[in-house]
């Protein structure tokens, strides 16, 4: 053991905060991005040296978790130096990365605390810290979604107090631990399992208490789309699978998830605006994983690779979308063509990453997805299992079909992107493409 | 039920009410000092749970609520209107009907809760029988139906202060979480007051916007 039990998770959450300390010194840019791959290089060392529980709960599913936050931490604090350097931006830059600095903190904290109470806190914290960031470009339509995340989660979040409530008063701790390592049975736990999942659920995209995800998504800047989209959520999602733990029902979480998944499928048909496409398909995307985790087993493994995969191609969609707003100046789909011609670096990104947020073969959230599918037939959910199968067709078809029209369709554009951007951009939308190849990999071993 | 539970009962009765309060005033004002209001009763009831159980976790709360619920986060709000807005009301509001529609939602909504799923619960001896917690309840519900039914940011601000003076209602009933979750869960909330305050500054209505619907 390098570190003794607390040190390296402690590290962890101080490393952003002392690049925001430098907040004072006007070099918190080229701070946080350095915080960011110091980050990374941590999540990778708690994944060798986990500490033993106690302050902290660290397995092998936190660490998958707190390196996807690392990661896109990361390359948002990058492609955000170059972003803002082009945008209009309402609060100081500094600011902009202060708060992306304590946002990431937040959600680490989730991640890493051995204690429901303060994963309750650390959630609240992720609204408080990310609230102004949507607002990071000042209209009156971000300003309204930026009140309707505050106000909605807000109220979810608290509605999930009400299952913290009632674990303490069962169980009388509130240790993550202990609890999901417990057999306790009380009808007001199973309460608490099922409020959890609305009240958490509020954060996670699960409907109907989705609402605040498109608006947010599609107004705040495109590197905090990203961390929304890639981070936020599954944040969010942990936490409902920790306490999901403490008494599985299973056959709630499957079928909620489920209806969760053919709304997102629906509201996908009519979507007019890239940014909103790409949020309904982050809700379908962490429902699906929900029913993974829901399913245990062989799903717990297809929703990991799931939302490993997710969180890079939709930090790529997010950052592709951000090079068209720049290209059109324009959210919705119907102005946007002939990006191929335009700008061929963002097409492909914007291509690949769609391709991974859809599932796509062989690309790596295929895999997460065909894991779960099997577990759910497996374990006899027929009617969810075609509804989903059913639903996922129908997301496919509608991204990938106003992608392509975006990407493909004749027109001409003389603004450009700038290059940088655009690699951020590929870069991301490729990942998933390695992971599903690593996979590859790894069943043509087994074979 | 001895005397000091038929007090306990009357105080969380006071608080429901006070949200009833809250829902029937059109004045901003009004309603955040109704807020205070309804968290000095919430005060009072965990220093009067705090004595009677030699809990010191109680009386330090109470103290919680007094300097972060009642000073300043009625002092953040209050800050946020201008001076000669002081009477500024929500001017489309009508109150008979909102109160009608409140009531029903929340009578139902409590009474089929409590029926199922709260009744069952046996609650410590200083509080006595379980039907207090319809109290709680009743005042979660009315912080959700003011954020619903309203559209000033202020209003909705104590909608949601509402809900978390319910779940400190809840947790004092029930069993008293750790002082030190509960201090994090008020530092939460008041920052998220302050924050919500930056955007009453901006913008002070809250209407359907065209690029947000679908």
């Amino acid at each position: 053991m390098i570190f003794n039990n607390t040190a390296l998770p402690i590290l962890i959450l101080l490393v952003p905060a002392v690049a925001s300390i430098t907040f004072k010194w006007g070099n918190i840019k080229l701070a946080t991005a350095i915080s960011g791959i110091i980050e990374i290089f941590l999540s990778l060392l708690l994944y060798i040296d986990k500490p033993a529980q106690g302050v902290f709960f660290i397995d092998n599913i936190s660490v998958l978790f707190i390196f996807m936050v690392t990661s896109i931490y990361f390359i948002s604090s990058l492609y955000s130096i170059k972003y803002f350097s082009q945008h209009d931006i309402y609060i100081s830059d500094d600011l902009y990365f202060l708060l992306l600095n304590l946002f990431t903190i937040s959600m680490l904290f989730t991640l890493e605390i051995n204690n429901f109470g303060l994963m309750w806190v650390g959630i609240e914290s992720t609204t408080i810290s990310s609230a102004l960031l949507i607002i990071t470009e000042r209209n009156e339509t971000s300003l309204e979604a930026a009140w309707r995340y505050i106000i909605i989660v807000s109220a979810g979040v608290t509605f999930a107090f009400i299952s913290i409530i009632l674990i303490y008063y069962v169980t009388g701790t509130l240790t993550t631990s202990t609890l999901i390592n417990s057999s306790f049975k009380s009808k007001f736990l199973v309460l608490a399992v099922a409020i959890s999942l609305m009240g958490f659920g509020t954060k996670s995209g699960v409907f109907p208490v989705h609402t605040w995800l498109p608006d947010a998504h599609s107004e705040a800047p495109s590197p905090v789309s990203a961390m929304f989209s890639g981070v936020l959520l599954p944040v969010a999602l942990y936490v409902i699978y920790r306490i999901y733990e403490i008494y599985p029902l299973k056959t709630v979480y499957v079928w909620i998830a489920t209806l969760s998944i053919v709304m997102a499928a629906i509201f996908l048909i009519y979507q007019d605006k890239y940014k909103r496409m790409f949020a309904y398909s982050t809700m379908e995307n962490m429902n699906i994983a929900l029913i993974g985790f829901a399913l245990g087993g062989p799903g717990i493994v297809g929703a990991l690779i799931l939302l490993l995969s997710h969180s890079f191609s939709k930090a790529g969609a997010f950052y592709s979308s951000g090079n068209i707003l720049r290209l059109t100046k324009s959210k919705k789909i119907d102005d946007v063509n002939g990006l191929y011609k335009n700008s061929p670096i963002t097409a492909i990104a914007l291509l690949f990453s769609s391709f991974g947020a859809s599932g796509t073969p062989p690309f790596g959230s295929f895999f997460g997805e065909i894991i779960i599918f099997f577990s759910l037939y497996q374990q006899h959910f027929l009617v969810p299992f075609i509804l989903v199968i059913i639903s996922v067709i129908s997301v496919f078809i509608s991204i990938n079909f106003n992608v392509t029209k975006m990407t493909f369709e004749n027109g001409k554009n003389n603004s450009k992107i700038d290059r940088t951007m655009e690699i951020i951009a590929l870069i991301s939308s490729i990942v998933p493409l390695a992971i599903g190849g690593y996979i590859l990999i790894l069943m043509g071993g087994l074979v | 039920m001895n005397m000091i539970q038929s007090i306990i009962f009357l105080i969380a009765s006071m608080v429901a009410i006070s949200g009833f309060y809250i829902q029937g005033i059109e004045f901003i004002i009004a309603n955040i000092r109704g807020q205070s209001i309804q968290s000095i009763l919430i005060a009072v009831l965990s220093f009067i749970m705090g004595f009677l159980e030699r809990s010191l976790d109680l009386i330090i709360l109470g103290i919680m609520v007094v300097i972060l619920r009642v000073i300043l986060i009625n002092y953040f709000l209050e800050r946020t209107i201008p001076k000669k807005r002081k009477f500024s009301v929500e001017k489309y509001l009508s109150v008979p009907y909102l109160l009608i529609v409140d009531l029903i939602f929340i009578v139902l909504s409590v009474i089929l809760i409590y029926k199922f799923v709260f009744s069952s619960m046996i609650l410590r001896e200083s509080i006595a029988p379980s039907n207090i917690l319809v109290f709680p309840l009743i005042t979660f519900f009315q912080g959700m139906f003011l954020i619903a039914s309203r559209k000033s940011t202020h209003t909705q601000i104590i909608g949601y202060v509402e809900e978390e003076n319910a779940m400190i209602l809840f947790g004092i009933f029930l069993l008293p979480i750790p002082l030190i979750i509960e201090a994090s869960i008020f530092l939460d909330v008041l920052a998220l007051v302050v924050i919500s305050s930056i955007i009453v500054l901006e913008k002070s209505e809250h209407n359907p916007v065209e690029d947000l619907i679908g």
